[in-house]
């Protein structure tokens, strides 16, 4: 054994050199034969062919590598103008507004769940104005609407000007004209403070837009003229209200059911009357509150019993109501108390 | 033991690699380069290349006709590397000279095989 190891250091490099490679080569042999006999085996167990298909499937499954198309060989954007229905309100909608659009529509999140938890209380007790009411508020909601289905679809056609992408500007307005405005007005609402604006800029504003005053921030509605969120004799009352008597309501008159015309008429009146004798007040919270709870009302008794309302409720309720300029204010629980 | 070899250089040689050999059995040595060896011929595509090779060559003989020294026959020569001759010194046959230009096993196994077991034998000849 000494004598071998001695041998062994005695060694030159390049016989080492040898001796490694030879090893290798052992090693490299070894291995060989160990898959032959790998495979020897298996093909007398008759399973090395196992994982073998007809070449024809084979073909099926080809990694697709083409530009354009995943390795399936299917166009990778097709998923891209995928629209999903909404299981609640039943509309289509984009596959990415999809999820902001569900957290509305069920009334998921912090804001939206109120809303929406109003609203079904609302359908299902219709005859509580408290929830019509507060609707006047729900500006930042765009997805939800009182109407059918078809009233939806024809305001989404619309322009909407609250809409996130296209009100950058009017946000814009309504960042720098909030600064200075009241601190316990709601810094984050998307009305426009209409106390800070020109008259030029009332007129062009109210002619582009509903620009109802909401009780609740006491700003005005930013979208469009058939906003369904407000009345169109809300919107009346306001432009009287900022241009004088003689200001139109544009365009929207032909929106207005006929049935209803005539209620729609003497309420505006009637508003009219209401802001003539309270000049008192404050003209932004009370005369505004008041003409929405009646409007409310005369949605309500629109939507119930139209014919009801041309016949009875209207007459009844504008020559009532001509004789006192102040009313007593309908059944509805006013929203101060909530803030308050 | 050294009564039964000559004293000639071939014999010492063939002694000293049997020495060496069995070294590296006892040691467990071999077993780890074996082992080794087998992992980086899997990972480097070695062993499919091999079997794909082998399908061909049992298409080829039928499927009931294979026997391993087909295989071995078939496949050592290709699965081995580049040298020019085989562990017993005999020159490689045609087939050798075709595969010599296509190695298969990769350079980096076969440098890192070659250093260990350089460093193997550097181990036991500095006892």
């Amino acid at each position: 054994m000494k004598m071998e190891e001695m041998s062994l250091s005695g060694l030159d490099n390049s016989k080492l050199e040898a001796i490694a490679h030879e090893i290798y080569t052992d090693l490299v042999e070894d291995a060989c034969l160990g898959l032959c006999f790998e495979v020897h085996r298996a093909v007398k167990c008759g399973y090395f062919f196992l994982d073998d298909t007809d070449p024809d499937s084979m073909k099926d499954f080809e990694i697709v590598d083409q530009p354009g198309v995943d390795i399936f060989g299917q166009v990778y954007n097709q998923w891209k103008n995928k629209e999903c229905v909404c299981p609640n309100c039943s509309r289509s909608i984009a596959a990415s507004r999809f999820a902001p659009h569900l957290e509305k529509c069920l009334g998921m999140g912090r804001n939206s769940s109120r809303i929406a938890n109003r609203r079904i209380a609302s359908s299902n007790n219709m005859n509580k104005s408290e929830s019509d009411q507060e609707d006047n508020d729900d500006i930042n909601d765009n997805d939800w609407f009182y109407g059918s289905e078809k009233k939806a679809k024809k305001r989404k056609s619309d322009k909407n000007p609250n809409s996130p992408r296209r009100s950058k500007s009017l946000k814009h307005k309504n960042g720098e004209l909030s600064s200075n405005s009241d601190p316990f007005k709601y810094s984050n609402s998307s009305g426009i403070n209409y106390e800070t604006l020109g008259p030029e800029e009332l007129r062009t504003l109210l002619t582009t837009q509903c620009g109802v005053i909401s009780e609740h921030t006491k700003k005005m509605c930013t979208r469009s003229l058939r906003c369904p969120q407000h009345t169109d004799e809300q919107r009346r009352a306001v432009r009287v209200y900022f241009l004088g008597p003689s200001a139109p309501l544009p365009e929207a008159e032909g929106s207005v059911e006929n049935d209803s015309f005539d209620v729609a008429e003497s309420q505006a009146l009637m508003s009219r009357l209401q802001w003539d004798g309270s000049s008192d007040l404050s003209p932004s919270d009370s005369a505004s509150s008041k003409t929405s709870t009646n409007n409310s009302e005369s949605r309500k008794t629109k939507k119930k019993k139209p014919h009801l309302s041309l016949v009875g409720a209207a007459p009844g309720l504008s020559s009532n109501k001509k004789k006192k300029p102040k009313p007593p204010a309908p059944p509805t629980p006013s929203i101060y108390d909530d803030i308050n | 033991m050294m009564s039964t070899y000559n004293i000639s250089k071939m014999n010492k040689d063939a002694q000293m690699r049997a020495t060496i050999n069995q070294k590296l059995i006892e040691t467990g040595e071999r077993e780890r380069l074996k082992e080794l060896l087998r992992a980086k011929l899997i990972e480097c595509g070695w062993k499919d290349q091999l079997k794909a090779h082998c399908k061909d060559v049992i298409k080829e003989k039928g499927l009931e006709h294979v026997t391993v020294d087909d295989l071995v026959a078939e496949i050592t020569p290709k699965g081995r590397g580049s040298w020019g001759t085989d562990r017993l010194g005999r020159k490689r046959n045609e087939v050798d000279v075709k595969t010599k230009t296509s190695t298969l096993v990769p350079d980096s196994v076969k440098k890192e095989l070659l250093q260990r077991i350089r460093t193997f034998l550097a181990q036991h000849a500095s006892l």
